[in-house]
C-alpha cells in the first residue's frame, strides 16, 4: 500500500448486462482521468463469472442502466455472498456511482412495467415502481443542484459555488425516497419521480442517479471527487489530485445550459 | 389479394389523392422542401384508409422492410432486382419511414382516380411504425434486418420491440413469407414463435469472425432462457453464429450460403443487406442470375456509403447513428486505411428528432478504434462539444492524433478538406440530420 503510486481498482457491475444507455462513459471517464494523473487503474467486470472475492476487493463502484429482463438476471446473480460483498462496500464507504437501473436494484424493490416484483438489496433507503406500460417515460436533458449535504460541502469548496449536474435522462420507473438523503434539487427535467422535485440518493459514498449523458464527463468535478475518497479511504491519508484540462466539458455544458435557456450559476 | 374498391371510397381516395399530390407539387415548385411527408398527412385526413386502399392494389406484391440498421441500402438493393425483371415498383426512398411517409411514396406513383401504377410495393416501415401499419397492410413479406439499441429515447428496449412485432404479424395469413436475420438471437426467436412461412438469411464466413465481442451489444443471452449464449464465432455487434448451452435454442438454418454470394458496396453490413434483399427476390420469385446481375450494377443508396468528389478530394458519407452502425463504419474505414498514414475523419453528431435526443449512445461506440488509427479528427454538429469529449477520452498514449473542434459544419467540412492528403479518401461520418446537412452543403443546395 503505497500512496505514492497509487493503485485503483474500479468494480463494474454486470458490464454486459447493465450498460444499456452509454453508462460505460463513467468508467472511461474515471479510468482516463486517473491515468492521466499517473495513478494506476484495474477495471474489474463484477459479473456471472465474477468470484465474491473479486467483489470484495473494489476501491470504487460504478453500475450502469439495464432492461428490464437483464435486470433480473442480475438479480438471479447478485444474492447470498456477493449480495454481502456489495452491501458491505457500500456501507464501509466505498464511493460508487450508479445510474437508472443500478439505483433501482439497491433500494428495496423495484416493480416493473409487467411481471413480478423484483427485490432489491435493500441498501438505500428507496423504492421504484413503472406506472405500467403505457406511461410517459420520463426523458430528456436534466439539470438539478447537488444538496446531498456532504457531498455539496466538498464540491461547493472546490468549485467556488454549489455544483450544478447536468445529464440526460431516460426512465419509465418512478423512484421514492425513505430516509435516505437526495442527490440533489431538479432545476430542469424529471428526476426521480417528477412529483417532488428531487434526483437521486446519496448514501455514505456512495450516489444514485437517474442522470445518464454519462453523467461524469460532463461533470468532472464528481468524477474527481469519487477518485479522491476512494484513494483517500484506501490509503487512509488525504490525497489530492493535480487538475486536469477541462476545457471540452465546461464547452458542451455550456452549450447545454445556453440551450435550456439556464444561465449555469 | 386486391380488394374491390366501393366506388364511395374510390371517390373519396381519389379527392385525397388529387389534393395531396396538388400540395407535394406546389412544395416542389415552391422549393419549400422535398415534401416526403406532407402529402401522406393530407390524404390520410382526408381518406384514413388511404394506406391500406393504395398498398392493396399492388398485384405482385408488399414487401416491408424492418430493422434497426440497413433498411435504405436492403430496400434500393430489392427495387434494382425488381426493376431489373422489369417490375414497377412504389418505393419510399428518402429514409420517409414513418406513417405519412409511406403514404406519400405510394401517393407518387398514383393515378389521379386513385389507381396505383406500380406491380409491387417495397417500404421500409420504421419498427415502432410496424405494428401500426401491418392492420391497415397485408403485406404478403416482411423482411426483418436486426435489432439494435437504437434511439432508445423514442423506443425503449430491443426485447420490447420484438415482443411488439411478434403480437403484430401474429394475425396476418399463414402464407405470409417472413424473412429473418438468423445471425441476431433476437430475431431468430420471433422466427420459433411465428406460425407464418419463416426463412432465414446469415454468415457463414468464418473468417470473418470478430476477435472479441464489442462492447455495444444487446443480446448475448439467450431470449428463451436468460442464459448466456455460446458463440462459435461474431460477425458484428451480437451477429453470429450462436446456440445457447442450457436450452439448447440456436441459430436457424439459413436458406442461402453466404459465400457464395457477392456483395454491394464496402463493409460486412452491406453483405448482410445483400442476403437480405437477394433472399426477398428469391421469394418472390426472381430467378438467381438476374439478381445476380442487380447486385453487380448496384448504386449506392441515398447517403449510405456514398463516394463524391469535392474540390479535386474524394469524399466518402458512411451513416452512422447509432453504436453498432458506428462500430462498423469505423472497423470499414480502419480496413480502407489501413495502409495510408495520418487519415482524415469527419464525424457529425446532432440531437434532432430523426437521430435522436439522447447521445448517450457515443460512449458505446469503440471510438477508441477510430482514434488509434491517428491522423487527424475533425467534430461537428449540434452536439459538437459531446462528441469532443468523447474522443478525448478515447486518447491512448501510443496513437496520437489530433482532434480538431468546428461548431460550424460549413468550417468543420473546409477543415477536414483541407487535412485530407491528396489521393486520399475524406471519411464523413454523420448522424441522420447531419448526413442530408452535409449533402446539402456538398451539393451546394439544402435539400430539407
Amino acid at each position: 500500500m503505497n500512496p505514492e503510486k497509487p493503485q485503483l481498482t474500479i468494480g463494474w457491475l454486470y458490464p454486459t448486462l447493465m450498460s444499456t444507455y452509454g453508462d460505460r462513459g463513467n468508467v472511461i471517464c474515471l479510468q482516463q482521468r486517473a491515468q492521466w494523473r499517473g495513478i494506476e487503474v484495474a477495471v474489474i467486470p463484477l459479473d456471472q463469472t465474477a468470484s465474491t472475492a473479486a467483489f470484495e476487493n473494489i476501491d470504487l463502484l460504478v453500475g450502469g442502466g439495464a432492461q428490464d429482463r437483464q435486470q433480473e438476471i442480475v438479480m438471479r446473480d447478485l444474492r447470498g455472498a456477493k449480495a454481502e460483498a456489495i452491501r458491505h462496500q457500500i456501507a464501509g464507504g466505498t464511493p460508487g456511482v450508479f445510474t437508472c437501473g443500478a439505483p433501482q436494484l439497491l433500494g428495496h424493490y423495484y416493480e416493473p412495467a409487467l411481471g413480478q416484483r423484483i427485490e432489491g438489496l435493500g441498501l438505500f433507503d428507496f423504492v421504484s415502481k413503472h406506472p405500467g406500460p403505457d406511461a410517459r417515460r420520463c426523458i430528456g436533458n436534466v439539470v438539478f443542484q447537488l444538496t446531498a449535504s456532504r457531498l455539496a460541502a466538498d464540491l461547493t469548496k472546490t468549485l467556488g459555488q454549489p455544483p450544478i449536474i447536468i445529464g440526460f435522462e431516460n426512465h419509465g420507473g418512478r423512484t421514492y425516497l425513505g430516509e435516505v438523503e437526495a442527490l440533489g434539487k431538479v432545476i430542469k427535467g424529471y428526476g426521480n419521480n417528477g412529483e417532488d422535485g428531487m434526483e437521486g440518493a446519496f448514501y455514505g459514498n456512495a450516489i444514485a442517479t437517474y442522470s445518464h449523458g454519462p453523467i461524469l464527463p460532463k461533470n468532472p468535478f464528481l468524477a474527481d471527487w469519487l477518485i479522491q475518497t476512494a484513494l483517500t479511504q484506501k490509503y487512509q491519508q488525504s490525497i489530492t489530485l493535480s487538475p486536469l484540462d477541462d476545457t471540452l466539458a465546461m464547452q458542451a455544458r455550456t452549450a447545454m445550459f445556453k440551450r435550456l435557456g439556464f444561465d449555469g450559476k | 389479394m386486391a380488394i374491390k374498391i366501393q366506388w364511395a371510397d374510390r371517390l373519396r381516395l381519389s379527392l385525397a389523392v388529387l389534393a395531396a399530390n396538388t400540395i407535394a407539387a406546389m412544395v416542389r415548385v415552391l422549393r419549400l422542401g422535398a415534401a416526403s411527408v406532407l402529402p401522406g398527412t393530407i390524404a390520410s385526413r382526408i381518406h384514413p384508409r388511404a394506406l391500406a386502399l393504395l398498398a392493396s392494389q399492388a398485384q405482385g406484391g408488399v414487401v416491408l422492410i424492418v430493422g434497426t440498421n440497413g433498411k435504405t441500402t436492403t430496400s434500393a438493393l430489392l427495387k434494382t432486382i425488381l426493376e431489373r425483371q422489369e417490375w414497377r415498383v412504389a418505393h419510399n426512398a428518402a429514409g420517409a419511414n414513418l406513417e405519412n411517409g409511406l403514404i406519400t411514396a405510394l401517393l407518387a406513383n398514383t393515378s389521379f382516380t386513385g389507381k396505383l401504377n406500380a406491380d409491387s410495393i417495397i417500404l421500409e416501415v420504421d419498427e415502432n411504425v410496424l405494428p401500426k401499419v401491418l392492420p391497415q397492410i397485408q403485406p404478403q413479406y416482411i423482411l426483418a434486418l436486426n435489432l439494435f439499441r437504437d434511439q432508445l429515447d423514442r423506443y425503449g428496449e430491443v426485447d420490447i420491440i420484438s415482443q411488439r412485432w411478434q403480437k403484430a404479424i401474429a394475425p396476418l395469413p399463414a402464407a405470409t413469407t417472413i424473412i429473418l436475420n438468423a445471425d441476431d438471437p433476437t430475431l431468430g426467436y420471433l422466427g420459433q414463435k411465428l406460425t407464418q412461412k419463416v426463412v432465414f438469411f446469415g454468415l457463414n464466413e468464418p473468417e470473418n469472425y470478430l476477435d472479441e465481442i464489442p462492447h455495444a451489444v444487446d443480446s448475448i443471452y439467450c431470449p428463451s432462457c436468460g442464459h448466456p449464449l455460446t458463440y462459435q464465432g461474431v460477425y458484428l455487434s451480437h451477429l453470429g453464429d450462436f446456440h445457447c448451452p442450457s436450452c439448447g435454442f440456436k441459430r436457424g438454418d439459413l436458406a442461402v450460403n453466404s459465400s457464395e454470394w457477392p456483395q454491394i458496396l464496402i463493409g460486412l453490413y452491406n453483405k448482410y443487406n445483400t442476403l437480405a434483399a437477394g433472399l426477398t427476390a428469391l421469394e418472390m420469385g426472381i430467378a438467381k442470375p438476374i439478381i445476380l446481375e442487380a447486385i453487380k450494377n448496384f448504386q449506392a443508396a441515398f447517403g449510405r456509403a456514398e463516394e463524391l468528389e469535392v474540390a479535386g478530394k474524394k469524399v466518402r458519407i458512411m451513416l452512422a447513428k447509432n453504436p453498432v452502425g458506428m462500430n462498423e463504419t469505423i472497423r470499414t474505414v480502419n480496413e480502407i486505411n489501413r495502409d495510408r498514414p495520418s487519415p482524415t475523419t469527419l464525424m457529425i453528431l446532432n440531437d434532432r428528432t430523426p437521430d435522436g435526443t439522447d447521445v448517450s449512445w457515443i460512449w458505446d461506440v469503440d471510438t477508441e478504434k477510430l482514434a488509434a488509427k491517428g491522423g487527424t479528427i475533425v467534430v461537428s454538429g449540434d452536439r459538437v462539444y459531446d462528441l469532443a469529449l468523447r474522443l478525448n477520452y478515447s486518447q491512448q498514449p501510443e496513437h496520437p492524433f489530433q482532434l480538431i473542434v468546428k461548431e460550424e459544419l460549413s468550417e468543420a467540412i473546409a477543415t477536414a478538406l483541407e487535412y485530407t492528403p491528396p489521393g486520399q479518401t475524406l471519411h464523413i461520418l454523420p448522424t441522420y440530420s447531419a448526413m442530408l446537412e452535409v449533402r446539402g452543403l456538398l451539393s451546394g443546395r439544402q435539400i430539407l
